[in-house]
């Protein structure tokens, strides 16, 4: 009888120690291998040295190295608020014309109102995280479509700044404080790229430091789930519209600094890139999930491996195309990654 | 030659068997689910199928749709055709006729009736694949016309009533037969989910065909529609043909021995007399209702486990939603703690100290994606956020102490929730409410899809649970299990609780047996 039992038990222990072991190896593979989460960045260190010894006397310099950091910095911004939305579970194509928008307006409230800096920055912010209040209610508590929301609200927002810009730029009356800002550099680094490191720092401590970036990713997985621990699942997905619209708003001032005014084309070249890239960091870093390193990381990545290319002269067509393959060989690698990961 | 000729065409002659049943046997590993079991459906009949959760009902209904192969040795025949029921594919199962219609059919609320008849079947065409919508709607009014279905071919279906839906589903698989009424037509459940004029509705539709000479064959677990409706009826127990009996020459306690397997008393009523223990109870209710619950009252202690045993559709899932905050309540009264209680949502329901383990998992407990430690943390993320940040440390190390305490087999609590078993994922859900103490949790289903072992690890966690004060109500189907876990147990029956089981009564029989009578409708 004793005997019976004491082997029952081995039996079991052993068992157990199996399943722990099996446990072991898949949560290692689930996490993802080294390689995998680093792939991007090596590629990004390769095509950079590839450039770098085929290019060196345009491509390896400071100059353009500067270039692509102060050009990229309002995308990466842009690129960090479209990942709220998207891991909420819902897409936002609002992102370029918000960001066009808030140029607008931004320039605008300096140019045409003689507003202080502060003011016309909160204008610019505040209207971003307006148009994401209007997205959220609309998606969230009136049940539409996000896709179809977002397109329609864009498509809105360009005919408006259309009607107020009568298609001209904004470009008198934009303080030097502001545009110095945008052009200057600070210890040998563009000072645009601090703007952008302080978004960036903001969101990583959003999302892995505080409730509500676990709730965001709750949400995400699972909403009735999410309902059922109490979230409000509801009021989750309009904050993080509202939150990603105040950081586009924040990247909308930056791009007055940077342009010394407002281009009433400036939303449409951001979309695109923007969801590229934040799929694209959805592949690296912590594959299968959105996260901030990995959309700075691929910003960058596709922006230099683009500056190569236009530097080796190749024809303006290539960047369009290498911009949507990009695009589409994200989603379906980040698509088949979360599978993966959600097993 | 000529009067045998007139006899077999002739409806309403001679009963003819559209269907016979040889000797079925069906073997899983380690359970005998089906043991030579044999039956026969006559030509215009209602041929009802009974039996508890188990019994091996669902088992032949596969067989039947040939999803499901049975041991070697058994046979099926239709009309003249012989099958071995071991190599009775799905195939043969449409090519004889066998049509199945499920408890939640499958249509298309927001497509036409029209569109629903030739869905799957195909539409009237015009040359260059043009769909011929004259035809298509021509043809939708016959079928309408001979199902007796309420309802224009131009109608989407989701705004006819529930009845007539269903009833769209089953001409969808009966309106091709050559004969009016050939095949043989299996409804599993079909009332489960439909309110009571609309179950009058269908069962008046199912006579009438039967009349018209369709054969049907009528699972359900609401014996008194058994009754109504049935000419036959077939009882099931542990994988075995009881009896098959004339439904006219048996009553509802009849039946219940039959499903039962020994003699039995109609059930007393629910004794209200008895004086709550006063200063004890946790929850009370009073009258509550809402949805498909009619009236609840009950009292649960502190530190006790309460079952409530009830039939698909019966309304138990339902108090547990209503009590989280996750269901309506339309009337009737609440209090916990002896303080109204009436939560309107379930971070009211979980700020009053109650916790609630879905019935289905993958769809309302689980976060697939995130690891073991926020899935365990996520009733609760809010207190490790000290100092403007998330304490990672300590919620790591909180979560390990859960992993070890619930037993949940992960190699550490970063592992990502779906690669562990469906026990251990359990688990995980169950130690999310069950580490702080709660007042009452609130348990649908909770060992569903859970192996053996692991469904005594989940047990044992309640009852250690209710040792430390807490209150349980667990809800499942599965009526040994109640009679195993809890200290008492309800019996719901069609949104009412009819009667209460205590030790030394309870067992899964008890159980069954009330769970299968009709409350008489009090006022």
């Amino acid at each position: 009888m004793t005997q019976t039992t004491t082997e029952s038990l081995e039996r079991g222990s052993a068992a157990d120690a199996a399943t722990a072991k099996e446990a072991t190896r898949r949560s290692r593979a689930m996490r993802g291998p080294f390689l995998q989460r680093y792939a991007l960045v090596l590629l990004f260190a390769a095509v950079g040295l590839f450039f770098a010894v085929r290019l060196p006397d345009s491509f390896a310099t400071v100059l353009n190295f500067r270039n692509i950091v102060g050009n990229q910095s309002v995308l990466a911004i842009v690129s960090i608020a479209a990942i709220l939305p998207l891991i909420a579970g819902q897409f936002d194509l609002s992102i370029g014309s918000v960001l066009g928008l808030t140029t607008i307006a931004t320039a605008s409230a300096l140019s045409r109102f003689s507003a202080p800096i502060w003011v016309a920055a909160l204008v610019g912010i505040g209207l971003g995280a307006a148009v994401g209040a209007f997205n959220g209610f609309v998606i969230a508590k009136l049940g539409v479509n996000a896709l179809i929301t977002t397109l329609g609200v864009a498509t809105v927002i360009t005919g408006l700044i259309s009607l107020y810009t009568n298609g001209l730029s904004i470009l008198t009356g934009i303080p030097e404080s502001l545009t110095n800002l945008g052009s200057g550099t600070w210890l040998g680094l563009p000072r645009t790229l601090y703007a952008l490191a302080a978004v960036a720092v903001f969101a990583w401590y959003l999302l892995e430091h505080t409730p509500f970036g676990r709730y965001l990713h709750a949400v995400g997985s699972n909403p009735n789930a999410a309902r059922l621990v109490g979230l409000d699942v509801d009021r989750i997905v309009i904050r993080s519209f509202v939150v990603s619209g105040a950081l586009i708003g924040f990247g909308g001032v930056l791009e007055v600094a940077r342009q010394g005014g407002g281009n009433p084309q400036t939303g449409n070249f951001f979309l695109m890139p923007a969801l590229s890239a934040a799929f694209l960091g959805a592949t690296s870093i912590h594959p299968g999930r959105f996260n901030v390193p990995g959309t700075i990381v691929s910003v960058f990545f596709l922006a230099t491996t683009v500056s190569g290319l236009a530097l080796s002269g190749v024809d303006n067509w290539v960047e369009s195309v290498f911009n949507g393959a990009a695009l589409a060989i994200a989603v379906g690698l980040s698509t088949y990654l979360g599978r993966r990961h959600a097993g | 030659m000529g009067p045998d000729a007139v006899a077999t065409s002739e409806p309403g002659g001679a009963r003819d068997v559209v269907l016979r049943v040889v000797r079925v046997s069906k073997t899983f590993p380690g359970t005998v689910a089906l043991k030579d079991v044999s039956l026969e459906l006559q030509r215009g009949e209602v041929h009802a199928l009974v039996g508890t959760n188990g019994s091996g009902k669902s088992t032949l209904i596969k067989v039947l749709a040939g999803v499901c192969a049975a041991d070697p040795g058994g046979e099926i025949e239709i009309g003249r055709r012989r099958f071995s029921a071991s190599r009775f594919g799905p195939a043969d199962a449409r090519e004889g006729g066998l049509h199945f219609v499920h408890q939640a059919p499958a249509i298309f609320p927001m497509l036409s009736v029209a569109e629903n008849l030739a869905i799957g079947r195909g539409f009237e065409m015009r040359p260059g694949g043009r769909i011929a919508w004259a035809e298509q709607r021509e043809r939708a009014k016959r079928v309408i016309a001979r199902f007796h279905i309420r309802a224009e071919p131009d109608i989407p279906v989701g705004f006819l009533r529930p009845a007539d839906r269903t009833l769209v589903a089953i001409a969808r698989a009966l309106q091709d037969q050559e004969g009016e009424h050939e095949g043989v037509l299996v409804l599993d459940e079909p009332t489960a989910s439909l309110p009571g004029p609309e179950v009058e509705r269908l069962l008046e539709a199912l006579r009438r065909y039967a009349a018209a000479g369709q054969t049907i064959v009528y699972v359900t677990h609401r014996l008194e529609e058994v009754l109504r409706v049935s000419d036959r009826v077939t009882a099931l127990r542990d994988g075995r043909v009881v009896d098959t009996v004339a439904t006219r020459s048996i009553d509802e306690l009849g039946l219940v021995s039959l499903i039962v397997g020994r003699a039995v008393d109609a059930p007393a009523p629910v004794s209200r007399s008895g004086a709550p223990s006063v200063g004890a109870a946790l929850l009370v209710a009073r009258n509550v209702a809402g949805g498909p619950v009619a009236s609840a009252s009950f009292e649960v202690a502190r530190g006790e486990i309460l079952g409530i045993a009830g039939l698909l559709g019966c309304g138990a899932s339902e108090v547990l939603r209503m009590l989280f905050g996750d269901a309506p309540i339309s009337s009737g009264e609440l209090t916990l703690d002896a303080k109204p209680y009436r939560p309107q949502s379930a971070r009211a329901a979980m700020d009053a100290g109650l916790a609630y383990v879905p019935a289905d998992r993958a769809a309302d407990a689980a976060f697939h994606g995130m690891s073991v430690r926020a899935n365990l943390s996520a009733a609760g993320v809010r207190r490790y956020f000290r100092g403007m940040r998330l304490r990672h440390a300590v919620e790591k190390g909180e979560a390990g102490a859960a992993i070890r305490r619930f037993l949940i087999r992960a190699a550490s609590d970063e592992q990502v929730l779906s690669t562990l078993s469906g026990g251990n994922q359990q688990k995980v859900v169950l130690a999310r409410w069950l580490r702080d103490t709660p007042k009452l949790i609130l348990l649908d289903e909770p060992t569903q899809g859970v192996d053996v072992h692991a469904r005594a690890e989940i047990h044992d966690a309640l009852r250690k649970a209710a040792a430390e004060g807490t209150a349980s109500v667990v809800v499942t189907s599965d009526f040994r299990e109640l009679a195993h876990l809890c200290d008492r147990v309800l019996v719901m029956v069609q949104g009412r609780i009819v009667g209460e089981v205590r030790p030394p009564a309870l067992d899964a029989h008890r159980l069954t047996e009330l769970a299968h009578f009709t409350p008489e409708t009090a006022p």
